[in-house]
C-alpha cells in the first residue's frame, strides 16, 4: 500500500493500492507540481524508488528538488525523464547515481515509454519492489498529441504500473481544457485528487479511490 | 480477428524447411498461409491476416522492407519479426510487434502468436472503451443533471463502461512485459499519425 496522507490528510489516500494511477487536477498555479514532487520525495524517504517525468522543467532540477527534500536520500533510486520539446534523446547518470533520460518531445510516446521501461528496470535491478512514478503534466501532452492518444497512453501506462506494483501520479491543468476533455482523461485513472483555491487558501479532496469523495482539506 | 473462423497467420520465410516446420506447429489452431519471399508475402497480405511471421533476412525484398510496406498501408495486422540476433528496445520502434530469435522453439512460436492476438484484442477494446468514455463526456456536457438521472441511455452507457473496464484489465496479458508495453505504445503513435 502507498500512503499519500503525508501530503493530503484524508483517510481515502492513506493506503492506496499498488498499481493505482491517480490524477491530480486543478487550475494553473495551485500547487499540483509541488504536491507531485512531495509525493515522490515522501516515497524516496520511505525507501520507494522514484521516477519523475517532466514536460516543463529540467530533469536535473527535479532530481535536485527531491534530493533537497529528503535527508540521506539514496540517489540511485531516483530517475527523471525530461521530455521537453527541445531535448534530444539520450541518457546519463548524474553524480550521486540518479539517472536522467531525455526524450525528443512530449508527443514522443514511444520514447517516453522506452525511458520509463529503462527506469523501472533500473529500480528493479537495484532490488526495489516499490516505486512511484510522477508525470507532470498531461496538459502539455494533450497539446502536442491529442486527447485520445493521451488517454490511451495513460491506460497502457497504468497497466505497466500495475504489473510493477508501483504507484502513478499525474497532473493536469484543469483551466487549460474544456470540461469534456477533463472528463475523458479522468476515466483513464483509478482516482482523482482535485485542488481548488478559495480566498487564497488551497484545498484538496480525493475522489474515486473510495466510493464517496473525501472532505475538502487545506493543503 | 475475422469472424468466427480461426485467426490467419501468414508465414513469410525463404527457407522451405523452416516455413514448413512453423506451419506444422500452427496449423491445428490457425489458418496458415505461406509466402516464399517478400514480394509474395505482400501479395498474400490482405485484411483477413491477423499475424505475420516475417523473416528478416531474405533475398529480394527484405523483412524490413516488407514491414515498411505493411505499416505504410492501412492493414492493422501484427508482425513478429524473425531475426538472427536479439534486438534492443529501440529496434521495436521500427514497427514490428514482437521478435523471435532463431532458432525458434514450438512453444515460443505459439506463445508469440497467442500474445499478439491478445494484444490486438486489447487494442480494439481500448478503442471501444475510449469511444464510450467520449460519449459519456458528451452527454454530461450537454444534458442537465436531472436529464441524466432520468436517462436510460446514460445508465446503460455507464454500465457498459464499467464492464469494459473490467474486461480491459483482464486482457492485460497482452501487455505483460516490456516489449509488449513499448510495442503497444508505439501503436498509439502510429494511429495518431494516420
Amino acid at each position: 500500500m502507498y500512503d499519500l496522507s503525508t501530503v493530503l490528510d484524508v483517510d481515502a489516500v492513506s493506503s492506496v493500492e499498488p498499481g493505482s494511477s491517480i490524477l491530480v487536477t486543478g487550475p494553473a498555479m495551485t500547487g499540483k507540481e509541488e504536491l507531485l514532487t512531495q509525493i515522490l520525495a515522501d516515497g524516496a524517504a520511505a525507501g520507494d524508488g522514484a521516477v519523475g517525468v517532466t514536460t516543463g522543467g529540467r530533469a536535473e532540477d527535479l532530481i535536485a528538488d527531491i534530493e533537497g527534500r529528503v535527508a540521506d536520500v539514496d540517489s540511485e533510486a531516483l530517475c527523471a525523464i525530461d521530455c521537453r520539446a527541445d531535448s534530444n534523446r539520450d541518457e546519463l547518470e548524474l553524480d550521486g547515481g540518479a539517472y536522467v533520460h531525455r526524450v525528443a518531445a512530449p508527443s514522443d510516446m514511444t520514447g517516453i515509454g522506452i525511458a520509463i521501461t529503462k527506469c523501472f528496470d533500473r529500480l528493479h535491478d537495484a532490488g526495489l519492489d516499490r516505486g512511484r512514478l510522477g508525470l507532470t503534466n498531461l496538459s502539455t501532452m494533450v497539446t502536442y498529441a491529442d486527447r485520445q492518444t493521451v488517454f490511451k497512453f495513460c491506460h497502457v501506462l497504468s497497466s505497466r504500473l500495475d504489473a510493477a506494483a508501483f504507484l502513478g501520479v499525474f497532473t493536469i491543468d484543469s483551466s487549460a481544457h474544456d470540461q469534456q476533455t477533463l472528463q475523458v482523461i479522468k476515466q483513464a485513472f483509478d482516482g482523482v485528487i482535485e485542488i481548488e483555491e478559495r480566498d487564497g487558501v488551497r484545498e484538496a479532496r480525493a475522489m474515486g479511490i473510495e466510493p464517496d469523495p473525501s472532505d475538502w482539506v487545506e493543503l | 480477428m475475422s469472424d468466427s473462423e480461426a485467426p490467419v497467420v501468414l508465414i513469410v520465410e525463404d527457407e522451405p524447411d523452416v516455413a514448413e516446420t512453423y506451419r506444422l506447429w500452427l496449423e491445428d489452431h490457425y489458418d496458415v498461409r505461406m509466402a516464399e519471399n517478400g514480394d509474395e508475402g505482400l501479395e498474400k497480405l490482405d485484411s483477413s491476416v491477423d499475424v505475420v511471421l516475417l523473416d528478416r533476412m531474405m533475398p529480394g525484398l527484405s523483412g524490413d522492407e516488407v514491414l515498411e510496406h505493411i505499416r505504410e498501408g492501412d492493414l492493422d495486422c501484427r508482425v513478429a519479426m524473425v531475426t538472427a540476433v536479439e534486438p534492443d528496445f529501440d529496434i521495436l520502434e521500427m514497427g514490428f510487434d514482437a521478435y523471435l530469435s532463431k532458432p525458434i522453439k514450438s512453444d515460443q512460436l505459439e506463445d508469440t502468436v497467442v500474445n499478439l492476438l491478445e494484444r490486438s484484442e486489447y487494442d480494439s477494446l481500448l478503442q471501444e472503451y475510449y469511444s464510450l468514455v467520449e460519449k459519456q463526456a458528451t452527454l454530461e456536457a450537454t444534458k442537465s443533471r436531472a436529464e441524466l438521472a432520468e436517462s436510460e441511455e446514460y445508465d446503460d452507457l455507464k454500465a457498459e463502461i464499467a464492464s469494459l473496464r473490467e474486461e480491459l484489465s483482464e486482457t492485460l496479458g497482452g501487455i505483460e512485459d516490456d516489449e509488449d508495453f513499448i510495442a503497444t505504445i508505439r501503436g498509439l503513435s502510429d494511429a495518431d499519425e494516420n
